[in-house]
């Protein structure tokens, strides 16, 4: 069995041992984590329970060892039924972006455009590299509206760490000012400069 | 200079209510404003359009460099008076410095940097006392005014409120995650620039539109904050995380486990009195107890108010502020948290 030693640690350094060591290890697994500081202790048994994990602990002259086990997915499964929210994955950031340039993908049937890019914003969401930032002009911009199908998803996206710009006169435009609650309104000047120092721009 | 915790460097805050608890305040009809509700401030009444607002906050550094340093214990500092709907006035310095251990250009590099943070808030530094401490320790007693039946309290919240929130979250983890070497520079720079800004134009703001309730967020994280805040109203305050902002990788951060001890205190305080939705995303939720050092205001605004008080807020330098939340009548638990 796998043992992190996290002896003469501070916090959050054994937390952050026993986060990635959960990561790691495939469901139904075990692993052992040494730690001889209480309040790191207490901060991993209270995330271990919070995130409905089993865990042992045993303790032996000021050493106290976890053995943890990663529950298989059906258990996790059941505890999370009824959840409703989406899981945020941990994903790594590019150096390319995505430019909206209409709420379509596409040019063709309005209708069509309007699916395929909910169903891009959504795949987006599931690469493996993210892009460092998404640009939304002309309509673009709509997109990012509270009342747009998309919001949500694009609120994901951000919380993971994409930074969205919103071209400012776009959004003056289309009378959007009160609905654009995510990212950040941005000038003509940060726009070109984002897309003039990308590796690669993504246009859907 | 060695780095430690800013405002997460308080005494945890169960232990500290019970401690209160025991020392009761004089009775006296000029208290306006005392411990009972654990607000930000006290008010003291001197005569019937005048009242003090006092206040006193210290920490050891948050940040390697002390002039910095000294700006962002100013700026916490000074903040209790604007949370309270006052003006900052004059401001007595409180040291502890290892004159034999540290190099005395950090003294006073500190100390330059809490007199330029009080100069642009209007505040004179008029005293002040130091001792021989290791690690160094620096803040401000701050004395304000204000009108008394113009102060600003966490006991105003209202059925219907919004939540406004005018810094981004995540300094505690940022300033962890820099310890041990897991943020870059900008990220850290991101940080220290929002713990230096002053409360002071969201405080303005918040007299232009007769706001009555509001707190600043420091070490008991927004949750805590806001449950004596709800505690204080008697209702419910609602908040949902996914609305707040964060600053730059923090939740990538928390997501690694990256989450101060302080968070857990904050936790096990709130815990009894918090109902987590169902679902709760788990780094969203640790972040509303991450401890910030000179956090943003919290305001409760009318909701007829909530958009031109927004508009303002962002065009007086704050553009992170949000909606973040709302105000309920009491329903089982004060504090509710989703997103």
């Amino acid at each position: 069995m796998r043992t992190i030693d996290t002896r003469g640690q501070q916090c959050p350094a054994p937390l952050i041992e026993t986060r990635r060591a959960l990561k790691e290890t495939r469901t139904g697994e075990s692993f052992k984590v040494l730690t001889d500081n209480r309040n790191s202790l207490n901060n991993i048994t209270r995330f271990l329970k919070d995130n409905m994990t089993e865990f042992t602990v045993d303790e032996s002259n000021g050493v106290w060892t976890l053995t943890i086990i990663k529950k298989t997915a059906e258990m996790i499964q059941q505890n999370t039924d009824e959840y409703c929210t989406v899981e945020i994955p941990h994903l790594t950031k590019s150096d390319f972006i995505v430019a909206f340039t209409s709420d379509k993908m596409g040019r063709g049937d309005d209708e069509l455009g309007n699916l395929l890019m909910i169903n891009f914003i959504k795949a987006v969401k599931d690469l493996e590299v993210l892009p460092s930032r998404m640009v939304f002009y002309n309509s673009g911009v709509k997109l990012g509206s509270s009342d747009s199908p998309l919001f949500e998803h694009l609120q994901i996206i951000e919380k993971m760490g994409v930074e969205l710009l919103f071209c400012a006169t776009c959004v003056n435009y289309y009378s959007l000012e009160d609905k654009i609650k995510i990212g950040t309104l941005s000038n003509m000047y940060e726009i070109v400069q984002t897309m003039a120092s990308a590796s690669n721009i993504v246009k859907p | 200079m060695v780095e430690a915790g800013g405002c997460s460097a308080k005494i945890p805050p169960k232990q500290l209510e019970e401690i209160l608890r025991m020392i009761p305040v004089p009775e006296d009809p000029d208290i306006l404003v005392g411990t009972e509700t654990h607000d930000d401030a006290g008010v003291y009444r001197i005569s019937n359009d005048l009242a003090m607002v006092v206040t006193t906050d210290f920490f050891p550094p948050v940040c390697s460099d002390p002039y910095e340093f000294g700006q962002i214990a100013a700026a916490n500092a000074i903040s209790d008076v604007y949370a309270m709907g006052g003006t900052p006035v004059i401001a007595l310095n409180i040291v502890m410095f290892p004159a034999a251990r540290l190099p005395i250009e950090v003294y006073s590099d500190i100390l330059r940097g809490g007199s330029d943070k009080a100069a642009e808030a209007g505040v004179k530094i008029i005293g002040g006392h130091t001792i021989d401490d290791f690690p160094p320790k620096y803040g401000l007693a701050v004395v304000g005014y204000v009108h008394p039946e113009k102060i600003i309290t966490n006991a105003g919240a209202r059925p219907g409120d919004t939540l406004i929130l005018t810094k981004p979250l995540g300094m505690g983890i940022i300033l962890a995650g820099q310890r041990l070497g897991l943020t870059d520079h900008d990220e850290v720079s991101e940080v220290k620039k929002y713990m230096m800004l002053l409360n002071k134009n969201g405080a303005e703001i918040m007299k232009k539109h007769g706001i009555l309730c509001a707190t600043d967020i420091t070490g008991f994280g927004l949750a805590g904050h806001v449950l004596k805040m709800a505690k204080a109203s008697g209702v419910s305050l609602h908040l949902n995380m996914a609305l707040v902002p964060l600053i730059g990788n923090a939740y990538r951060l928390a997501d690694q486990g990256c989450l101060p001890g302080v968070s857990f205190r904050n936790l096990e305080f709130a815990d009894p009195d918090t109902q987590f939705a169902n679902g709760l995303d788990y780094n969203l939720k640790m972040i509303a107890f991450d401890a910030q050092t000179s956090g943003g205001l919290l305001m409760c605004v009318p909701e007829n108010k909530t958009e031109s008080v927004l508009s303002d807020l962002h065009k007086a330098g704050l553009p992170d502020s949000a909606v973040i939340g709302n105000v309920s009548e009491k329903v089982d638990k004060y504090l509710m948290i989703s997103n």
